[in-house]
């Protein structure tokens, strides 16, 4: 191949479990699929703000539905790289990712140190945020300190949204970021299913 | 004689004649060859008759007399020709080759000669266009001629044609070469294949390959509207047969193979895959070993760093040809030489850092490694099993212990597979034949059963023992209840643990499940008796989540494993406080009844019905003595489950036995005769039960539910009453008239629609009695209290149901009723939505409960109403009047009757279509899409959904709909993005549901994909902005939908 591969053979981890399946088990009553008493307890349930799992994971149960849906934005992310996510690789993972208020702070690990990806791991994470969060966020997305032999250059630059808006005007890097964030939508499950 | 001869040579000298001047083949031609077909000599008329045309001096002339003749040929009946005339006309074509004018008619003519041509007249036919034809100066529909000429010498006169040896063969090669055509090159392939395989080629292989090899791989696209339908992959098969028609072809196609495999996109690298795995075989082991270090280190390339996963499985069965083919003399042999030692050893190298992504493409190289030859796989185990076993054990390598066992799981199916697809294709000798793993087993076993206890690998841990367990004949019955003592341990530990560990829990029961399969004592001694220990005594209290979540896990895993648990066992002691606790526990252990035994009723178990003598009693009286004395079985959620066990065992009794049933059933409800319905532990006789009476209480009432459930799935036969008109009345009335809740009323409802649907014979008085007096007292008459009305629909609706999926002469005028009270401010919308519940399919109304249901009435009944309903809902002043008429005595009840009628029909319209099957309106959705989009107006969050639904239904399945959408796509995008919004900016959006915004949504995700760009670009950048507020609203459910759609939009470009 043409290109330099940074990283020929990384680490694969296993999915980690979702953190928890929503906060509904503690529900007295078991979910019985013939009653659809469900739907007018969704409508009277209370809000439920965006936390840290809705962007790395969860599973919810659907609406007047039994099955457990997963809802996440970045796990399913494709790495550039190679033909898994970013979650097998562990780029991300869910105690990486804090908010407060209208703050998301992101933080990931690139497999190497030298890893000359790591600013397109990064932009897809924040196109596909930008895509997928409210725009009453803030994101800041940085390299977990000590990862990276130039996190400072590599920090700057995904957060400069000059630099990133300039990025999205270059349609071949839009073509591949579209190629990483293809599969985003499968929130970690199988393609086939 | 004489005299019709002549005519007839007369008029063939006239069609020629017409024919030269005009031109126009088709009945001339036939005409002429009907001729030929009468007897013999005709053909020497048309000769003659073309007589000087054949030879004239003008060019154009003779071409037209030549191409005559080769048509008639073409055209007539093959026996007309003798040997002799055949003889002549080769000799004859032959000779006209050789003129440039006549060169394409007479190949055409030759064409259709070599099946009647003899030997002697195919070797002049085949030295004569070798001699004359120059394939560069024809034209590619002439050039098919020729190979036609060529294929059909070959088919008839084979042996004349290796005769000529090279000098067939050579001046074939310079024909042949440079041809484009697909459809010339079809034919080419299949010349060259019979010439690789029959003709000795040994010498001319270079030559050849020179016309097969440049033509690989296939890079053709048909084009649109190809008249002969030729496809990429018709050439891309024949080429390959060309491909390894021979031996000799190796060395030289390997090289090229490698290139393109080196080179190519997706496609070519798969077409060079596949070409290779057929081509192996026939180039053979001794070749393939001198290049094996070369394929091998190609192939491992698309393995190791695959383009995408199906190039990757293509180039494991390339693999796997070339180990078979290199490895088929040794198939036997103890000890492995060669490419499969080498390989392998290099997939161990691998292996020896398990965690690291390359790992997996080895496993899957050692895996289809298992598949090819015995003693590769023999050698393939002995090697990577013990190294996986020894990295398992290696203190150093705890981390990577779960990998270790990833890898050692795949394996194992890998060594199952290997086994089930050689035994099947031939009856073993010995009729167990020993597993490959045989000789591991005790090692890999150990370090399962380990692994299987820490909680890092329990899954991959119980993946391997999956496979051990379901391969035949390895693991012993001991070594089986080995297995499921130790998978037990861990199932206790899931459910005492804090920890969540559903996944783990699903893996084990699916383990156990499988092992039951082949031997379940082990699960029933050791795993059931286990789990029905671990249930609490009695309901934990309210704040010990986890005991909660612990015995619904493990009812979950009882029901899984299909055995009823003992459910009534203490659950109606437990003096807590909290009432609800108790009936929540019963609750849930019922729940598990219920699934165990609707799994053995799909399975097909004769037992469930045995149920009728134990458990209903029990059942029945443990719910009539909570509603007498209070209790947790009072609670109507309970009640809701004891009604679906009692359906369940009912709907498998025979109808002699349900006639039994019936017989203490209605007593039991009707005159509280309860003691023969009941088991005696629970009731006295002196307890008085009279859920119809006015003194009930309510959860006695609830237990109509019961009665509900017990009288549903009696058979037709079953005798109900000796006057069944007035029982079914006394029920109805007596029923509704005390009702203090929906569920009492709806069981009330469902008895009566069951009731009409299976005895509607006997039932003449009531239907009689609801058609006159019912209809125009209770429903019609707007005296009485609207609740009442609403009622009365609803037994109106449940009749109509019984009736129509009978499809009973009475449904339709019980249902044209309905329109009367369209007009009615009160009821009219209650009447229209009655179409929806009618044509829905519920589980009422069933087979299995023995209902007389016709096929397809869903949608006889949609095809009779839905025109009606459409014209009625239409804005237009013509269709009211029209419609007016037949519902006169509605305008008499209120004036302002056309908007209103116009609504009621919109609403029964949109109920009607979302409770029918797509393909019952798909023909009419050009009318309806106008309708549809009115109905998105109606200010009702139910009708509004329901409308999202059908549209999205439609815009998902019918492609005829698409230009329908397309004229209102800008529109309904509009619409959609108002409905996403949790605060509605005006009245008509202000109604909103997450059912409501979570369709709205899926449907702007569905409309880029059926409407074309240019149609909804001016919408984009507002749809953008606009789901940008989706994306925050308070439903995770909702927000995922917005993201979903976002993405979609954002993708969406020309």
């Amino acid at each position: 191949m043409a290109v330099e591969i940074f990283n020929p053979n990384p680490t694969i981890f296993a999915p980690v479990k979702s953190s928890k399946v929503s906060s509904k088990t503690d529900y007295l009553w078991l979910a019985d699929p013939l009653e659809e008493t469900r739907s007018d307890a969704e409508e009277a349930d209370s809000e439920e703000p965006i936390d840290q799992d809705e962007i790395f994971g969860t599973f919810q149960l659907l609406f007047a539905s039994p099955k457990l849906i997963p809802i996440d934005l970045i796990r399913s992310i494709a790495d550039p790289e190679h033909p898994n996510t970013l979650e097998e690789l562990r780029v991300v993972s869910a105690p990486q990712i804090t908010i407060t208020g209208n703050r998301v702070h992101v933080e990931f690990t690139p497999t190497v140190p030298h890893c000359g990806m790591s600013t397109l791991i990064g932009l897809s994470i924040r196109v596909r945020l930008l895509r997928a969060l409210p725009n009453r966020f803030k994101i800041d997305i940085t390299l977990k300190p000590g990862s990276h032999q130039s996190e400072m250059a590599v920090n700057k630059q995904l957060n400069d949204k000059e630099r990133v808006a300039a990025a999205l005007e270059n349609p071949v890097l839009v073509q591949t970021l579209e190629q990483t964030l293809a599969n985003a939508s499968l929130r970690g499950q199988p393609a086939e299913e | 004689m004489a005299s019709t001869s002549s005519t007839a040579t007369d008029s063939v000298e006239q069609l020629v004649t017409t024919w030269m001047v005009s031109g126009r083949d088709e009945e001339v031609i036939a005409a002429v060859a009907g001729t030929l077909g009468v007897s013999e000599g005709r053909l020497l008329g048309v000769v003659k008759a073309l007589g000087t045309y054949l030879t004239s001096e003008q060019d154009d002339l003779r071409t037209k007399g030549v191409d005559f003749l080769a048509t008639v040929i073409a055209r007539c009946p093959e026996k007309t020709l003798n040997r002799q005339s055949v003889k002549v006309l080769t000799a004859f074509f032959c000779d006209k080759l050789d003129d440039t004018e006549t060169i394409v008619p007479a190949l055409k003519g030759l064409a259709s000669l070599p099946p009647i041509c003899s030997d002697s007249d195919a070797l002049v036919m085949i030295n004569a266009v070798f001699a004359h034809v120059k394939m560069r100066a024809l034209v590619q529909s002439v050039r098919f001629h020729v190979f036609t000429i060529i294929d059909g010498l070959i088919a008839n006169h084979r042996e004349t044609l290796k005769g000529m040896k090279k000098d067939f063969i050579v001046p074939y090669i310079n024909l042949a070469e440079g041809e484009k055509d697909p459809r010339n090159l079809l034919v080419a392939f299949a010349i060259a294949r019979v010439i690789l395989i029959e003709f000795d080629p040994t010498d001319h292989i270079e030559a050849l390959s020179n016309i097969v090899f440049c033509y690989f791989p296939i890079t053709f696209r048909p084009p649109p509207n190809d008249p002969y339908g030729i496809t990429a992959d018709d050439l891309r098969n024949a080429l390959r047969r060309c491909l390894n028609a021979h031996p000799g072809f190796g060395p030289i196609a390997v090289p090229i193979f490698l290139e393109k495999l080196a080179a190519g996109s997706p496609a070519i690298k798969r077409d060079t895959l596949q070409s290779m795995t057929e081509c192996f075989p026939v180039y053979g082991p001794a070749f393939l070993r001198t290049s094996a270090r070369k394929l091998w280190n190609a192939i491992k390339l698309e393995i190791f760093q695959p383009t995408d996963s199906l190039t990757e499985q293509v180039a494991l069965a390339t693999m796997q040809a070339l180990v078979v083919t290199i490895h088929a003399d040794d198939a036997q042999d103890e000890d492995v030489q060669g490419l499969a030692r080498d390989a392998c050893e290099e997939c161990i190298g691998i292996l020896r850092e398990p965690e690291k992504s390359q790992a997996k493409p080895a496993i899957k190289v050692l895996c289809a490694f298992m598949a090819t030859t015995p003693s590769v796989s023999r050698y393939t185990l002995a090697h990577a099993v013990p190294h996986l076993l020894k990295l398992y054990a290696d203190p150093n390598e705890v981390p990577s212990r779960h990998p270790v066992l990833l890898l050692l799981s795949d394996l194992i199916a890998a060594a199952r597979d290997s086994i089930k697809a050689e035994s099947t294709p031939e009856p073993m000798s010995d009729s167990a034949p020993e597993p490959p793993l045989a000789p591991f087993k005790d090692e890999v076993l150990g370090a399962l059963i380990s692994g299987v206890a820490t909680l890092a690998t329990t899954r991959a841990a119980l993946a391997g023992l999956t496979g051990l367990v379901s391969t035949p004949h390895l693991l012993s019955e001991a070594e089986l209840g080995f297995v499921v003592l130790k998978v037990n341990d861990v199932l206790e530990t899931c459910y005492n643990g804090d920890e969540e560990r559903s996944d783990d829990t699903n893996a084990i029961l699916k383990l156990l499940m499988t092992i039951s399969a082949t031997s379940p004592a082990h699960v029933r001694d050791q795993t059931l008796p286990l789990l029905l220990r671990s249930l609490p005594a009695s309901a934990p209290p309210r704040d010990a989540v986890s005991a909660r979540a612990r015995y619904q896990h493990v009812l979950t895993a009882l029901s899984t494993l299909s055995s009823p648990p003992p459910t009534l066992r203490d659950a109606r002691g437990g003096s807590q406080s909290d009432p609800e606790l108790p009936a929540a526990y019963l609750h849930a252990l019922l729940a598990a009844l219920k699934r165990a035994l609707a799994d053995k009723v799909d399975e097909g178990h004769a037992d469930v019905a045995g149920y009728a003598d134990s458990l209903v009693p029990a059942l029945y009286g443990l719910c009539v003595r909570a509603a007498l004395r209070g209790g947790p079985a009072s609670d109507p959620r309970v009640v809701g489950v004891v009604g679906d066990i009692i359906g369940l065992v009912v709907q498998s009794l025979a109808p002699p036995r349900q006639q039994q049933f019936a017989a203490v059933l209605f007593p039991a409800f009707l005159t509280g005769n309860i003691t023969a319905l009941c088991s005696a532990e629970h009731v006295s006789a002196d307890d008085r039960f009279l859920p119809f009476s006015a003194e009930a209480t309510s959860s006695e009432r609830n237990l109509l539910a019961l009665f509900e459930a017990g009288l549903i799935p009696l058979h037709p036969s079953v005798t109900i009453d000796a006057d069944i008109n007035a029982c079914t009345e006394s029920i109805l009335v007596q029923g509704l008239a005390h009702s203090d809740n929906d569920r009492q009323a709806e069981a009330v409802f469902r008895i009566v629609g069951s009731i009409v649907n299976k005895h509607v014979d006997e039932l003449g008085s009531f239907l009689e009695h609801k058609q006159t007096v019912y209809w125009s007292e209770q429903i019609f008459e707007s005296t009485s209290a609207p609740e009442w009305r609403r009622q009365a629909i609803r037994v109106w609706t449940w009749i109509c149901k019984g009736l129509l999926v009978r499809n009973h002469t009475l449904a339709l005028e019980f249902i044209h009723r309905l329109f009367d009270v369209f007009g009615d401010e009160t009821i009219g919308t209650d009447a229209a939505k009655a179409f929806g519940d009618i044509a829905a399919s519920d589980s009422v109304l069933t087979k299995r409960n023995s209902a007389v249901v016709k096929f397809l009435w869903a949608q006889k009944f949609a095809n009779g109403i839905l025109p009606r309903l459409m014209s009625g809902a239409k804005d237009d002043s013509s269709e009211y009047t029209l419609f007016s008429l037949t519902c006169d005595r509605a305008l008499t009840v209120c004036l302002p009757v056309d908007s209103a009628l116009q609504h009621a029909n919109l609403i029964a319209l949109t109920a009607l279509i979302k409770a029918i099957p797509n393909a019952a309106y798909a023909h009419e959705m050009t009318q309806l899409m106008p309708l549809l989009m009115r109905a998105l107006h109606i200010p009702d969050a139910q009708i509004r959904a329901n409308v999202i639904e059908t549209l999205l239904a439609a815009a998902a399945q019918h492609k005829s709909t698409h230009d329908v959408l397309a004229e209102h796509a800008t529109g309904l995008v509009r619409q959609m993005l108002g409905y996403t919004k949790t605060k509605g900016a005006s009245a008509t959006t202000a109604i909103t549901s997450t059912r409501i915004r979570i369709s709205a949504l899926r449907y702007l995700a569905v409309l880029p994909t059926v409407v074309r760009y240019d149609v909804l670009h001016p919408c984009k950048a507002d749809v953008l902005r606009e789901l940008g507020e989706a994306l925050d609203d308070p439903k995770r459910s909702v927000r995922r939908e917005a993201v979903d759609a976002r993405e979609v939009w954002f993708k969406y470009t020309g």
